[in-house]
């Protein structure tokens, strides 16, 4: 029988061919050579025969077609050219070689019928086969396999490598191998060869490479995706290609198979394509996005003599769509196939070219989305008239995810594959999508194709019945009241009870409710009414509450007006609500120029008004307060909540965190926030106490944290920025007494609700939700603060009577996990935005799932549900930003800048150039010589001072998009003030609090009048500032402190333990006077300032004080001063100084250079005194012995000491003006000295040096711990050894790799701190 | 079975039909894969062909050279 066949070995002609590689062989052969171990580019297929086979002909007709098909036999070698193939000789059928350089045929057939799971072992050694990767330079690049599974059922493996073989190749190798079979077995020859062969492909690769077609295909590929449109994908990222991929398979029957055809057909479409639209109806609505770019892959054969090539030469093109709710689907269907058709004209241009042509290889994104890979082609083959089936089992490597679509050719319908990448789905996730999608398809299929689109969903029922009912099970029976009558029970109640305390005053009930009940009198005879506004002037006060009852005992809804709002928008404010009445404290706080009658409170006498409870015909349908919020075009629009509203949301507040007499709420809230809304009114409804923080208390973490703890507060609400900067702050942990903190307003971080639990354990931590329009919060879920839990944090669940909804583009609900936009609707609506019936029916619309006639409200937020029905905030869907829990849109203030003298266009950004740090940024088209600075005091007029952009950047044109749009991401970041011109620091105070300015504004250096705002500081910075500088220098400081002095000299000069310019100079520098552990003396070197020593305290532990020793006489030597005349004296002076601080032992020593002398020599000293000396640290300082033979210096040394001191070596500074010159560019301190005082440091410095000769060493009986400046230097004789005879203890050294004077400056700090550090710890111990 | 031939004009008719275009906007000696023929479109009409009209030219006969002119001799047209 093998004589039948020709061993297949290739004419010697052939046999030095290397042929290039085809551009679709390149792309294929630089992915496994990115990973060459990976698996993934393996594709496999499995056919099952039904019937009697022949192996030994099976064998035989493999061998031949494989002999046939000299495309799939080669293998892939890198050379100095690049990648070549090169024909591979196949050995004789049935093992063995007979040419060294002929490769084994790759064939085992094996008999599975005696084992007991013969299908599940033939699968499982499918699935190892397929997990080998293939050697590409060796070959060969396929491999075969037939198992016997039952006596007439076998199945045909064979696993090719993606280079040289796509799935059209499979079937024409398959439709071959099947008539050569037939052929062999009925004893026929088989007919002659049907392929083409390599060569083919790869001259009509070239050809088409330099013809015109490629340019044109370039050029068409590169216009339709200019603008470099988002692939949306279903996981939402994107992943490395892994080396698997995990399959969900599924089959479409034959009935929902007919009616998609039926479909197709009504259409002029084909049923892939009817497929296809249902594919991106389906990611669309999963997404959230209107477009989305699908992948094709084409076979790329058409018109080719590629058709006769079993071989590699599929391409995968990208299909943009857009899916709009109302479209057709019919029109959809028609997109599709035009798009297809565009496609197909540029179909030979490769997907890898588009994607590098884009830009998008480097940035690392996708062209793509899902890929939908139809494969129409039905075998239909027999061999020897026994029956087949084709599984494919695997179509290649998966980036994101591949849908496989196989029309069987049993006429059993389709087989649909999910091929997802494991590193972006689990496998249980690809069933759900597939699950989804084949209800949508059964849907769409049943439903008229000119329908609207927006009639189909993509949750299956069972998921719509979980999101719609079952998560917003939220119906409870609440008795029709207001948010006063509670009130005014409880106060009837309670009348002696605390209800209202602020500052050392308490208002009783019966007290509050009286005043309260007094003015209510009053405001009703002015027209406070139910239906009527009354707008509240007040700053946070016993008045404000007071105020805020008595408009809602008459009846009237409270229109607050924050005091901190610019007088512009206020009175806007107050014209387009039209109050009645206007209650303010002063005079002067009533809005100028409004024309509505006034109240106020300081001029007016309420004591003729009863004291009691006012009629007022008041019900939950009428309005409880009107709150303005910031407006997309310009204008701020006004709130109106009703009672039913605001009582339904604290009715369920009590049911869900119960308060008692006990408990006291923190009313901190401006008034104009929401928020303030359940501070204010709670409380009184159940017993329990207000605590009102003073003005503008709420920005000052330190106040706040004294508050808490003084006032006993149980209760209160940060919006996570605030909260972050509250924990840092060292009191927050000591505000144990608080039972439960809200948080709301924008997204919390998990990082801070882990610190929460950190500083507060015993404390639970919420976090609620809700826009303005829904009465404060709609959403509430208890974080778990312990440490540990990640992911983000959710919103939860729904509150009382109040259902959610997220919705997709066509209004349909969204399943658990797909993002969709949040809608609410319930109890808690708002009314409307006053006055503006327009705006209000496009945000409250009809809901579609709630009982007839009732509302939804958009809240522009994008969500999704979880598994267990609680919502995740994701965003935003439109330009409205929350900006530490402030909502802005952004359009207001575009409005508001357009309109600014000189502008013709404006833009605005929230940027986060440093992590963590958003801002408002404004972008102006304006004339050069534009003063941004006037374009913001002219914004300040008219909007809140959170709305206003720190930084206005003017452009000549704004950056466009390929297709005309704002290029948001184009727009530069603000340039950084110009800093670091101004003055240099005058003290290491100074110096230091410059340093920590610039490191936490991220900026290489600033002067010190350069202000920490203006140059970007935020209150999320200030915090961190604030933290750094108690960590530094010791010194608690308000955030507060840092607005009224911005700038390091404001600052420091108001650090009041009092560092005034004269007593940085004098004997004792008290760098750090905080820290319990023993304090660390340092000691000048030659020029008699320590302020060299400051950059240690950062690096030291934030408890250890740390005390310079300085000369005397540098605030100037008055007449009859003297310096010292001999080291000893000047040692014993400094002994006095350090016991002022310390009075008694053990003595913590450090010194550099003369100072390492100094320290010895009172280390000497004090010991004599009988004190303990723990430490004696010297930092590159030398015994006198070595210096006595050296020349004494002059001036010009002494601004060598000069330098030295602030860490630099001299180099070409000659004069006193060089030298200050240079102190000023470093941003040292030393730059603002005296004349003076640098009069006083030569001086010092040449009494220093003839000290220094004089002096003779005693000997000290301790330990000495050196620092040696081990950098090669002039002075090489110098060597710590010298300090052997006056050390009693041990001498242990540790080398620095710098030289003298860069020992205090980093990075040779670090290191000496880290020793440092450590020997100060043991000591601690 | 009688089967009846096929002509130029039942073949334009017929491409037109799959391509949901008018018969007259196919033209016999254009690429038609420009004017959005597919791999699925040409297994879709030669069943139909096969079936109505027993011709027996397989798919890569006709995907080679998608035009009008360059089918009718594999179609069974005689000119």
């Amino acid at each position: 029988m093998t004589a039948v066949l020709e061993p297949a070995t290739e004419p010697p002609a052939e046999q030095a061919v290397r042929l290039p590689l085809t551009a679709a062989q390149s792309g294929m052969w630089f992915a496994q050579a990115l990973d060459p171990e990976s698996p993934a580019q393996n594709t496999a297929e499995c056919i099952e025969i039904h019937g009697p086979v022949d192996p030994r002909l099976f064998a035989q007709a493999l061998h031949r077609v494989a002999g046939e098909a000299d495309a799939l036999r080669v293998r892939l070698v890198e050379t100095a050219d690049g990648p070549r193939q090169l024909p591979l000789a196949l050995g004789p059928v049935h093992g063995g070689t007979v040419d060294e350089n002929a490769v084994r045929f790759p064939f085992k057939a094996h008999d599975l019928r005696g084992l007991d799971d013969p299908d599940g072992t033939a699968r499982a050694r499918m699935g190892a086969d397929l997990a080998v990767p293939f050697d590409l330079a060796a070959g060969p690049l396929f491999q075969h396999a037939l198992y016997r599974v039952a006596d007439e059922r076998w199945l045909w493996f064979q696993r090719v490598h993606h280079a040289v073989m796509d799935g059209f190749g499979y079937s024409l190798l398959a439709r071959r191998t099947a008539e050569a079979y037939t052929a062999l077995a009925a004893g026929e020859e088989p007919g002659p060869s049907p392929f083409g062969r390599l060569t083919d492909l790869v001259a009509e690769d070239t050809a088409y490479r330099t013809s015109e077609a490629y340019e044109t295909d370039r050029a068409h590929w590169n216009a339709a995706f200019a603008d470099r449109p988002e692939a949306v994908n279903l996981a939402g990222r994107t992943a490395l290609p892994s080396r698997t991929f995990h399959r969900r398979t599924a089959h479409i029957g034959t009935e929902l198979s007919a009616q998609v055809k039926e479909l197709a057909a009504g259409v002029r479409a084909t049923w892939p394509e009817v497929l296809i639209a249902a594919q991106a109806l389906y990611l669309s609505r999963a997404t959230h996005s209107e477009e989305v770019v699908l992948g094709l892959p084409m076979m790329g054969r058409m018109g080719s003599a590629a058709l006769r090539i079993p071989g590699m030469v599929m391409n995968v093109l990208p299909l943009r769509l857009t899916v709009a709710p109302q479209a057709t689907f019919a029109e959809l269907t028609r997109q599709v196939v035009l798009g297809i058709r565009a496609a197909r004209k540029h179909q030979r241009y490769r997907y890898e070219e588009i994607r590098r042509d884009l830009g998008l290889l480097g940035e690392g994104r996708a062209l793509v989305g899902p890929l939908v890979n139809v494969m129409p082609f039905d075998y239909g083959l027999t061999f020897a008239g026994a029956p087949t089936e084709a599984h494919n089992l695997s179509a290649g490597p998966v980036d994101d995810l591949t849908v496989n679509i196989y029309d069987r050719a049993d006429g059993g319908g389709l087989r649909i594959d999910y091929d997802g990448n494991p590193a972006l789905y689990e496998e249980s996730e690809l069933g759900v999508h597939q699950r989804r999608f084949l209800e949508l398809l059964a849907r769409i299929a049943a439903t008229d194709p000119h329908a609207a689109l927006a009639g189909h969903g993509i949750c299956t029922s069972t998921e719509r019945a979980l999101v719609l009912d079952e998560f917003n099970a939220t119906a409870r029976d609440v008795p029709p009241t207001t948010l006063i009558g509670p009130i005014e029970a409880q106060a009837a109640r309670t009348p002696d009870a605390p209800a209202l305390v602020f500052g050392d005053t308490t208002l009783t009930y019966a007290e509050l409710n009286a005043r309260a009940n007094r003015l209510a009198w009053h405001l009703a005879s002015l027209g406070v009414r139910p239906g009527a506004l009354a707008a509240v002037a007040v700053p946070r006060s016993l008045d404000l509450v007071v105020t805020l009852l008595a408009v809602v005992k008459a009846g009237g809804a409270y229109l607050p007006l924050d005091p901190d709002y610019p007088a512009d928008r206020l009175a806007y404010m107050v014209e387009d609500a039209r109050p009645a009445v206007v209650v303010a404290d002063t005079a002067a706080r009533v809005p100028a120029g409004v024309g509505v009658p006034a109240v106020v409170l300081d001029e007016l006498d309420t004591s003729g008004q009863l004291g009691i409870n006012p009629p007022r015909p008041l019900t939950p349908q009428h309005p409880a307060y009107v709150i303005y919020t910031s407006g997309s075009t310009g204008r701020p629009k006004g709130v109106v909540v009703p009672h039913g509203a605001i009582d339904n949301r604290l009715r369920w507040m009590q049911a869900e965190y119960p308060l008692g007499p006990g408990d006291r709420v923190l009313q901190k809230t401006p008034s104009g926030f929401d928020v303030s809304v359940w501070e204010f009114f709670w409380a009184l409804r159940v017993g329990a106490t207000i605590v009102m923080a003073e003005p503008g208390g709420h920005k000052d973490p330190a106040y706040l944290a004294r508050t808490i703890r003084e006032q006993a507060v149980t209760t209160c609400h940060f919006v996570p920025s605030m909260l972050q900067v509250f924990l840092a702050e060292p009191g927050a942990a000591e505000c144990t007494g608080l039972r439960r903190v809200f948080c709301s307003g924008e997204a919390l971080p998990r990082e801070t609700v882990q610190e929460f639990g950190r500083t507060l354990p015993e404390v639970e931590l919420h976090n609620l939700y809700g826009p303005t329009e829904a009465a404060v919060d709609v959403t509430y879920y208890p974080c778990d603060t312990r440490p540990g839990v990640a992911g983000p944090v959710p919103i939860g669940k729904p509150v009382w009577n109040t259902r959610l909804y997220v919705l997709d583009a066509a209004l349909q609900p969204c399943p658990p996990g797909v993002p969709g936009e949040l809608h609410l609707a319930g109890a808690q609506l708002a009314t409307e935005y006053l006055g503006r019936p327009a705006l209000t029916a496009s945000r409250f619309v009809a809901d579609p799932y709630g009982p007839a006639g009732s509302r939804m409200y958009r809240t522009g937020d994008l969500a999704r549900w979880t598994e267990h029905g609680e919502i995740e905030y994701l965003g935003r869907t439109d330009h409205q930003v929350k900006l530490r829990g402030l909502r802005i849109e952004l359009g207001e203030i575009e409005t508001e800048l357009a309109a600014c003298e000189g502008v013709t266009g404006a833009c605005v950004l929230v940027r986060e150039d440093r992590p963590g740090d958003q801002r408002l940024v404004g972008y102006v088209t304006a004339p050069a010589g534009i003063d941004t600075e006037a374009v913001r005091d002219r914004l300040a007029r008219t909007l809140p001072d959170y709305m206003v952009p720190g930084a206005v950047v003017v452009l000549d044109d704004f950056p466009l998009s390929p297709n005309g749009k704002l290029d948001r991401k184009a727009l530069p970041a603000p340039a950084q003030a110009a800093t670091g011109t101004g003055r240099a620091p005058r003290d290491p105070r100074e110096e230091t609090l410059t340093r920590l300015f610039a490191e936490v504004l991220g900026l290489d250096r600033l002067s010190v009048d350069d202000g920490f705002f203006d140059l970007g500081g935020t209150s999320l910075l200030a915090a961190r500032l604030v933290r750094r500088i108690r960590d530094t220098l010791g010194i608690e400081l308000a955030i507060g402190a840092l607005f009224q002095a911005p700038t390091p000299a404001a600052l420091a000069a108001q650090l009041d333990s009092g560092l005034g310019n004269d007593e940085v100079l004098r004997t004792l520098l008290p760098l750090r006077t905080t820290g319990h552990r023993t304090p660390l003396f340092v000691f000048h070197p030659a020029g008699g300032i320590s302020w060299c020593y400051a950059g240690l305290l950062s690096r030291l532990d934030p408890d250890q004080p740390v005390y310079g020793l300085q000369a005397r006489g540098l605030l100037g030597l008055e007449a009859g001063a003297e310096l010292p005349a001999s080291m000893e004296e000047m040692a014993a002076d400094y002994v006095i100084r350090l016991r002022s601080v310390q009075p008694h032992g053990p003595y913590r020593l450090l010194g550099w250079s003369v100072g390492g002398v100094l320290a010895h020599t009172v280390a000497v000293l004090l010991r004599e005194a009988g004190e303990e000396v723990e430490l004696l640290s010297l930092l590159d300082a030398y015994p006198s012995d070595q210096w006595q033979d050296q020349a004494v210096p002059a001036e010009a040394d002494a601004l060598t000491a000069l330098l030295r001191m602030a860490g630099y070596e001299r180099t070409d500074e000659l004069t006193r003006d060089d030298v200050l010159a240079t102190l000023h560019r470093e941003g040292s301190a030393l730059a603002g000295l005296s004349d003076t005082t640098l009069g006083a440091v030569v001086e010092i410095v040449i009494n220093n040096a003839h000290l220094m000769r004089a002096h003779r060493h005693r000997r000290f009986d301790g330990d000495v711990l050196f620092f040696t400046a081990a950098a090669p230097r002039p002075e090489d004789w110098l060597t710590p050894d010298a300090w052997r005879p006056y050390v009693g203890g041990t001498l242990s050294e540790h080398t620095v790799d710098c030289l003298h004077p860069q020992l205090t400056q980093a990075p040779h700090l670090d290191q000496i701190a880290d020793v440092l550090s450590r020997r100060l710890k043991e000591l601690d111990r | 079975m009688a089967t009846s031939t096929l002509t130029i004009g039942l073949i334009r008719a017929d491409v037109a039909d799959a391509l949901g275009e008018d018969v007259e906007d196919i033209p016999v000696d254009e690429n038609l894969v420009d004017y959005g023929l597919d791999s699925v479109r040409i297994m879709a009409l030669l069943e139909r062909w096969r079936r109505d009209h027993g011709v027996e030219a397989t798919f890569v006969d006709l995907a080679e050279q998608p035009a009008v002119e360059a089918w009718a001799p594999l179609l069974g047209v005689t000119a």
